[in-house]
């Protein structure tokens, strides 16, 4: 990889490492304005919102749009940049964030031939779906939260993708989950969106766990998180420079941080019910972005599982199963936003099979494709009874269903059982309520109630009467 | 400046910050502010967070060397500033001013107000000295004040009980155990079993004060039954992890592995940071929820502070203040709520996003910044932390995760259940007022402005951890140990 600077930040380091300033400057300035663009607009309209005076509607639409097309902007430069010089990564050192002892976190983003072209795709359709939402969301309440929490999405999506060392991964990884949570739960007067808003925040923190201990264990590893230190070479051709033990662990641990976001079996049931967020994130999110961060974190450390083979193996299995679950599931659905969700499952389940499989830029045409057509089919989804209805006046009656079916194959009995499977969405989320959930939510509720008669006995008056032999604990 | 002149200004600014609060405490008590009891206390604490700031400022120009001064008894003397008390004075006086501004109004009459302001004064002493007969007096003088007022709370009395039970044995083990460690102490070569003693003894009482399992009844149990001013006032200092910092951890041999005494007191901390944060999840009001939380994160910041790494010892650091002010934040903000609508509920959600949307704004930030969001201290502090711990022993990284996982998803629900859920559209609105929003943004500011620029504070804990473990700053950058062995062998 080659180093670039960015004088005025970081000039040492800049210094050290720069070779072609020209060119360089231009590639870094062009990363920064792409990271920062979402970045300043979350900090324009949020704080003022903090403090009791938020933007007219207009306003708002316009800052966010502002941001993410100066991101597209910058970003579609990027790639003529790049592709000018055969996609050769770019690495910018932004500094060091911290560091006690040997364990550095630094600021370092990457350019290559995976995450500009990425970039690119997510800032577009970010400012696509923003457009969108202006006149979606008019006059909804918490218009300005769902702009605040999208340019949330947007940094976090952008530091993620750019990122050149685990430490900025892991930080945009934070900021969408926890705006996606928050977007689930936009509707914070329906019981039903707070229940699912806590249940795909508790998957998402589960999973967490992977992506966190995978972050320990490179920092131990090489002593730093920078991806330069872990690949050496240029996506989709480099090779890792972990010990193979190693570089098993973090793959193992990386699949397992990758379930919980792109919504893998046995992680998935979160998915459905996160479509009680407004249409226009459900799109972004479940349909275009957040649904593949999964994907795009193993297509990043592709490399490692080449050295890895359980771990490929073990992606190709639960991407198939997943696949194989949603398409299943997906066909009971009664609702469109339900039907979708399970169509993303399964397109991601395919993408992940893929990516097990080794290809490299097969997933990535996949993800790219299957998220602008399901952006666009869950934007459409409130108005799909009406262009329906536009259909059948122009056909002049139903157009019928006359399509042939897999399913027409199957013996009857099969067929009466895949059905009662798919009702149940595939026993998952029975499996883990009555095996998991359950009986860990049973336990700490006693326990809670044991902690609560224990501290009433410690703090009964000495003066108050002792319970009697038929009174109990009183 | 000279030498002798910082030593001058060092000895003043000291004075000072434990003079303001009582100044303000006795000008309440006597009367002479009559129309606002929290103008007096305001300015007295405004004046100690000033004057910490020039304690920190004065540290750093006299190129962070410990300042002592008075007489010198077991290890430490009356008055000691070093890294960690230049970092910890501006913490705790932003704590105590806050809870000052936002305490609602019908609560802060004279008595409460004077008990609030002698507490204070009692904690920026222990946080100047590292007198082990003086940290005792003061252990003394920051309990009472809790005690009396959650004794004078309505339906305080349990929690003031289990509270004085648990202080009691505390202050005894801690009084006993300092006797035994000044006669004998256990940290020359020819120690005796007398100063053995005494360490254990000091250890259960750092255990019992910092509501460590299984002596953490009193934690939950003081959120529940006393002010939130009081229980705020007497946990986010943290005075029992000062002590265990300047007791026990500053004088065990950690050039042959850390004493038995803060073995225990790390495995039995990370027991609790788990198990704190699991009954988060099921506590059924929003105080059960923020005494659970500060019991598991009070524990981790012990669990990092007996660690062998000096990364844990500064992540410890950096979760004591990024969840102190990020806590106190949180009660506040339940504070305010509850003193205009009543006790708050988890077991159903409250919908109060409609009532009090600033408040609700202000809550989520702060749970934000307790749950490690990037661009917060606490995510400097958990990556610091987890770090460190799993460097040491896989089991303690493990079980730091675990906490902070559970934290995370405790704070989340916590908030979506007090904010969320149907509203009245005619029920009544709870403005934030400008006080309570002068005391929340000013908790929030460093949470934010120290996580987006962590470099100079980790520096200067680094120093300080260095200075505490009696070992040198290592370079930055140099990779581990295990690496340039393995280099060098190839």
């Amino acid at each position: 990889m080659n180093g670039w600077g960015i004088p005025g930040i970081t000039p040492r380091i800049a210094g050290a490492m720069v070779q072609d300033w020209g060119t360089h400057d231009l590639v870094a300035l062009l990363v920064v304005t792409q990271l920062f663009a979402p970045a300043a607009t979350l900090a324009a309209i949020g704080l003022p919102a903090l403090f009791g005076r938020p933007f007219g509607e207009r306003k708002t639409t316009r800052l966010v749009g502002a941001g993410f097309t100066i991101g597209f902007v910058a970003g579609l430069a990027m790639l003529v940049v790049l592709a000018a010089r055969g996609y050769a990564a770019e690495v910018v050192h932004l500094g060091t964030w911290f560091s006690v002892g040997h364990h550095q976190a630094t600021i370092e983003l990457v350019a290559d031939g995976l995450s500009v072209p990425y970039v690119c795709f997510s800032t577009g359709l970010c400012a696509l779906v923003n457009a969108f939402a202006g006149k979606y969301l008019h006059r909804e309440p918490g218009f300005t939260r769902f702009f605040v929490l999208l340019a949330l999405f947007g940094t976090g999506m952008n530091l993620m993708v750019l990122a050149g060392s685990i430490d900025v991964l892991f930080a945009g990884w934070e900021f969408l989950g926890i705006s996606s949570a928050l977007l689930i739960g936009f509707f914070h007067e329906r019981p039903n969106a707070l229940r699912a808003a806590v249940r795909a925040f508790t998957t998402y923190r589960i999973c967490d766990v992977g992506l966190l201990t995978a972050g320990v264990v490179i920092h131990r590893a090489v002593g730093s998180g920078d991806f330069d230190r872990l690949f050496d070479g240029t996506w989709p051709t480099e090779r890792c420079l972990l010990p193979a033990g190693t570089a098993v662990v973090v793959s193992l641990l990386l699949v397992f941080a990758a379930l919980g976001k792109s919504a893998q079996v046995p992680f998935s049931n979160w998915l459905p019910r996160a479509m009680e967020g407004p249409t226009p994130s459900s799109a972004i999110f479940y349909g275009a972005l957040s649904i593949h961060a999964g994907a795009y974190l193993l297509l990043r450390f592709e490399s490692l599982l080449d050295a890895a083979p359980i771990a490929r193996v073990l992606i190709v299995l639960i991407g198939a199963g997943t696949a194989l679950h949603a398409a299943v599931v997906g066909r009971v659905q009664t609702d469109l936003k339900s039907m979708l969700a399970y169509a993303s499952m399964m397109q991601a389940g395919i993408i992940f099979a893929e990516i097990g499989l080794g290809l490299r830029v097969v997933p990535l045409v996949h993800i790219v494709s299957h998220a602008v057509l399901r952006s666009l089919q869950i934007l459409r989804s409130p108005s799909a009874l009406h262009d329906r209805h536009e259909l059948e006046a122009a056909l002049g009656g139903h157009p019928g269903s006359g399509a042939w079916s897999l399913r027409e194959l199957l013996p009857a009995g099969v067929q009466r059982q895949l059905y009662r499977v798919a009702l149940d969405r595939g026993f998952e989320e029975m499996a883990i309520i009555r095996g998991v959930i359950n009986p860990v939510w049973t336990l700490l509720e006693r326990l809670a109630g044991l902690e609560k008669a224990w501290t009433d006995w410690l703090g009964r008056s000495p003066r108050s009467p002792r319970p009697g032999r038929d009174g109990g604990l009183g | 400046m000279t030498v002798a002149s910082i030593h001058a200004s060092m000895i003043i600014l000291i004075a000072v910050i434990v003079a303001a609060p009582l100044v303000a405490a006795a000008a309440v008590a006597v009367g002479m502010s009559r129309t606002s009891l929290r103008t007096p206390a305001a300015a007295g604490l405004a004046l100690s967070l000033v004057v910490s700031l020039g304690i920190t400022w004065l540290w750093h120009a006299s190129d962070g060397a410990a300042f002592e001064y008075g007489e010198r008894l077991g290890g430490g003397s009356l008055i000691h500033v070093d890294g960690i008390t230049s970092v910890l004075l501006p913490y705790v006086a932003v704590v105590e001013l806050a809870i000052i501004l936002v305490a609602p109004k019908r609560f802060l009459d004279a008595k409460a107000t004077v008990r609030s302001l002698l507490s204070a004064a009692a904690t920026f002493a222990v946080f100047s000295t590292a007198h082990p007969l003086a940290l005792v007096a003061l252990w003394i003088a920051t309990a009472v004040p809790t005690w009396m007022s959650t004794r004078g709370t309505p339906g305080g009395r349990p929690a003031a009980r289990v509270f004085a039970t648990a202080m009691l044995v505390a202050v005894v083990c801690f009084a006993v155990g300092t006797a035994l460690m000044i006669v004998d102490p256990p940290w020359e070569r020819n120690a005796g079993i007398a100063g053995n003693a005494g360490g254990w003894l000091v250890a259960l009482a750092v255990l019992i004060r910092k509501g460590i399992v299984p002596f953490h009844s009193w934690y939950p149990s003081l959120y529940s039954g006393a002010p939130m001013s009081t229980a705020l006032g007497a946990t986010m200092p943290q005075v029992a992890a000062y002590t265990a910092v300047r007791l026990l951890i500053g004088h065990a041999d950690h050039g042959d592995g850390v004493a038995m005494e803060l073995v225990v007191l790390s495995q039995l901390a990370l027991l609790t940071a788990v198990y704190g944060a699991a009954l988060a999840l099921v506590q059924r009001d929003l105080r059960g929820l923020i005494g659970t939380l500060a019991m598991s994160q009070s524990a981790m910041v012990l669990a990092g502070l007996a660690g062998k790494e000096p990364m844990e010892l500064n992540g410890a650091l950096c979760i004591w203040i990024s969840s102190g002010l990020a806590l106190t934040g949180i009660g506040l903000v339940a504070w305010s709520i509850e003193s205009r609508a009543g006790p708050l509920s988890l077991a159903t959600p409250q919908g109060r996003f409609r009532d009090a949307p600033a408040l609700a704004s202000f809550f989520l930030l702060f749970g934000l910044a307790v749950i490690g969001l990037p661009g917060t201290l606490s995510f400097v502090a958990d990556d610091l932390i987890v770090s460190g711990s799993l460097n040491e022993q896989l089991h303690a990284g493990l079980m730091t995760i675990a906490s902070t996982v559970l934290c995370a998803i405790a704070v989340l629900r916590g908030w979506f259940m007090v904010f969320g859920g149907p509203t009245a559209i005619d029920g009544p609105r709870h403005l934030i007022l400008p006080r309570e929003r002068v005391a929340m943004t000013g908790l929030l500011l460093p949470l934010f402005l120290l996580g987006l620029y962590p470099a100079p504070l980790v520096r200067s804990l680094e120093r300080a951890a260095g200075q505490l473990l009696g070992v040198p700053v290592e370079e930055a950058g140099n990779p581990p140990p295990s690496l340039q062995e393995s280099s060098s062998g190839s």
